[in-house]
């Protein structure tokens, strides 16, 4: 195992340098060289200027430029935004990330959960009129053209209706007098998201061992009761209290974005996990669940249903790794200014260190994130193992 | 012995006959997949309709040209003059006031002499849906309905183009990753993570940026991502499962080469869930090609993303249901066809996999 870990690393090394190059020529292939955007700026002092022409060496030929691009990239050195000359990339990433992540993170892990349960229950109820009604629905909603449908359902929810603001993550006019960045107001709400989710699935995991469905039922209800309580007791004490209105604010703007990527999202989950299932019933060991007389509903949760949540994992994984390139479309639509419309300005701005800087951020993300998928696959899974050839 | 040879080769048909019939009656039981094909089949009658209509002239081109077409829809409006103060007996709000078929003294400031109660001849554009016109026409004087079947080519040649390109491609090579594993394998997984490392809707903004893309261009491109990407990683775990088989084993043994192996025993049964797979992908292309268009971004004269993307850019999407034409059609349709396929393809899952019938 350890000597495929170092070799996928290795491997990963020479695929990362190799996308380092041919991302940086793609851009340089746009007409117009794209590298005197740089002049453009107003705001740029001109030693500033001097100063990025010498160290990317933006006057010379092109391989030169690759060679020099590659070697401050490797020092750190990722330049200056054009558009927003003072920022570099990594403040200008680190200043979106987490409005992205705030996002996503609540669609992912809701949409997952709903789609796994609904997947559950479609495959039990096989050739049932609720299964076909619950099939087409979840068809329709997974070959939506999702850009219509959000606009459609910002038209009907912010405009018609005017019950959710249309685009924006916040109210400017909220924020005049606000002692905080937006950004750190983010990065509490990640944190309380995170925590939560970690207690559930934590207690989850413990009652998973737990042989009665009523008990273990009660307790997880309970622990949810507590998180409510919890987060109930956090947000109306000390320094969690005077950030409570923007968080809500914010909570505000997120929850047409939410509820609209989820419909999308988890039809996905709930028909994946609807075509295992259908495979797991026909096995041998649900047959002798069933004959050793258990009710239906354990043979479900606990026979078929942690079988069948194995390519779901999976998918979640590859799910993660496609979060910013995803978030592309959803971000435009909304206006949400996270990292999607980062990377999607600056392409179509030519604003080059910033696009460079997000295209290798998401590549390194889901290079690691392949590995991760790939090894822990092969732990959820004894029936794959990773030999020791690449 | 040549007549022996017929026979055989009579036999062969005869059971790649029957086999069909097998595999279409197995088809034909899952309802929800006949209804992808109903679908599907409606969709390519439409796209075959449309250049019928113009060849045997019972469409004038001139009028029903999906780009360049125009017709003028004459409609009599009534002048009438908006209340000062809401809510009156007529109108409940100020934006109910110049209701259907009327029109507000005020807003005729081109046609002076025009008093109220007076009808006023214009040319109405956007027009609703008529006898001549099925779907309406669009804001150019447009017919809506010409443009969906001109969409529905567009969606059924980039569509499936794309599919058989990218399919082709990464059976070929995931097949090939699976039977000579070590190096050869190494270097596929890492090309396709190198693929699925971009970006993809950036990436193909770059395209966009240095090339024409026209339907043609843009199915080459999406087919060869799609068949480099991730799905060479699928079809490898599938021929992995067919290349341990006893088969396979069998034919080596009786000394088969290496390509012959390949190609005569391994990828025929790699190939029905290529079938597969191709049929889930036209889903993702369709949709590529709306978002791409829906974004401005190709250089094709009409599809369903673009007029989603007219319809947005003129300002209708949010005017609700009242111009319903122009907003419903073009997104049902994209919704619709790639449902349409997704259902076939879920119905030969059925075929293919025997573990997912019902019996």
């Amino acid at each position: 195992m350890a000597e495929y870990i170092i070799r996928r690393t290795l491997q990963m090394i020479v695929v990362f340098f190799i996308f380092l190059v041919s991302s940086y020529l793609l851009f340089n292939a746009i007409p117009g060289n794209a590298f005197q955007n740089l002049l453009l700026n107003p705001d740029l002092p001109p030693d500033a200027y001097e100063k990025v022409l010498k160290t990317y060496g933006l006057d010379k030929p092109i391989m030169e430029r690759v060679q020099l691009y590659v070697v401050n990239f490797f020092k750190g050195d990722f330049g200056y935004s054009y558009k927003y000359y003072p920022k570099t990339p990594i403040e200008l990433i680190a200043e979106r990330l987490p409005r992205t992540l705030m996002l996503f993170a609540i669609v992912n892990i809701v949409a997952f959960y709903t789609g796994f349960l609904v997947g559950k229950v479609l495959a039990w109820r096989r050739g049932s009129k609720s299964e076909t009604w619950i099939t087409v629905t979840s068809v329709f909603s997974y070959t939506v053209f999702y850009p219509w449908f959000a606009l459609m359902m910002l038209w009907f929810f912010g405009y018609k209706m005017g019950w959710f603001p249309i685009g924006k993550f916040l109210y400017p006019e909220k924020w005049y007098d606000a002692p905080w960045d937006s950004d750190v107001i983010f990065v509490l709400m990640i944190k309380f998201t995170v925590i939560i989710s970690v207690i559930q699935f934590m207690a989850y995991l413990l009652t998973r061992g737990i042989e009665s469905l009523t008990q273990r039922r009660n307790i997880r209800f309970g622990s949810l009761i507590a998180i409510f309580i919890g987060s109930y007791l956090f947000w109306n004490t000390g320094d969690a209290l005077t950030k409570k209105p923007y968080a809500a604010d914010i909570a505000y703007h997120m929850i047409l974005p939410v509820v609209v990527v989820t419909i999308v999202a988890f039809a996905g989950t709930a028909l994946l996990t609807r075509t295992t299932m259908v495979e797991v019933i026909k096995e041998d060991y649900i047959l002798t669940a069933r004959a050793k007389g258990l009710s239906q509903k354990r043979i479900r949760d606990r026979h078929a249903a942690r079988t069948a949540l194995l390519p779901v994992v999976t998918s979640f994984i590859f799910t993660i790794v496609t979060i910013i390139d995803g978030s592309v479309l959803t971000e435009t639509i909304f206006s949400w200014p996270g990292m999607g419309q980062l990377l999607l300005q600056s392409v179509l701005e030519e604003d080059i260190p910033v696009a460079m800087a997000t295209f290798s951020f998401v590549g390194i993300f889901a290079l690691i994130a392949h590995l991760v998928a790939d090894i822990s696959y092969s732990y959820l899974d004894p029936r794959i193992r990773i030999k020791s050839q690449g | 012995m040549s007549n022996n040879l017929k026979e055989q080769e009579e036999l062969q048909k005869q059971l790649r006959k029957d086999a069909l019939r097998k595999n279409w009656k197995l088809f034909s039981q899952s309802k929800l997949g006949m209804i992808g094909l109903y679908i599907v089949a409606f969709f390519l009658f439409l796209a075959l309709l449309q250049p019928f209509l113009f060849i045997t002239g019972i469409w004038n081109p001139a009028i029903y040209d999906p780009v360049v077409g125009y017709d003028q829809i004459k409609a009599e409006l009534l002048v009438i003059e908006c209340p000062k103060e809401y809510p009156t007996e007529k109108y409940e709000s100020y934006s109910d006031c110049p209701g259907p078929g009327e029109v507000n003294i005020k807003k005729l400031y081109m046609a002076p002499d025009l008093k109220v109660g007076e009808y006023y001849d214009t040319f109405i554009q956007p027009a609703p849906p008529s006898k001549t016109h099925l779907l309406g026409t669009d804001s150019l004087g447009r017919d809506v309905f010409s443009q969906i079947m001109e969409g529905s080519q567009v969606a059924f040649v980039l569509g499936l183009l794309s599919a058989t390109l990218g399919v082709g491609i990464s059976t070929i090579l995931g097949t090939i990753a699976a039977f000579f594993g070590g190096r050869v394998d190494a270097y596929l997984m890492r090309q396709s993570d190198l693929i699925l490392m971009l970006p993809s809707l950036p990436l193909l903004f770059i395209i966009s940026a240095f090339a024409e893309l026209k339907v043609w261009h843009l199915a080459v491109v999406l087919g060869v991502l799609g068949g480099l990407g991730g799905s060479v990683i699928t079809i490898k775990s599938q021929a992995l499962q067919v290349k341990v088989k006893p088969y396979v084993d069998s034919a080596r043994i009786t000394g088969g080469s290496k390509w012959q192996i390949l190609f005569q025993h391994i990828l025929p049964n790699v190939a029905p869930l290529a079938l597969l797979f191709m049929v889930f992908s036209v889903t993702g292309a369709i949709a590529s090609e709306s978002v791409l268009s829906f974004l401005g971004l190709l250089n094709i004269d009409m599809s369903w993303g673009i007029m989603i993307y007219l319809s947005q850019t003129d300002g209708f999407i949010f005017s609700g249901l009242d111009f319903w034409w122009l907003i419903l059609p073009a997104g049902l349709a994209v919704t619709f066809l790639a449902g349409g396929f997704y259902l076939v393809g879920r119905g030969l899952d059925e075929v293919f996999n025997p573990r997912l019938r019902k019996r």
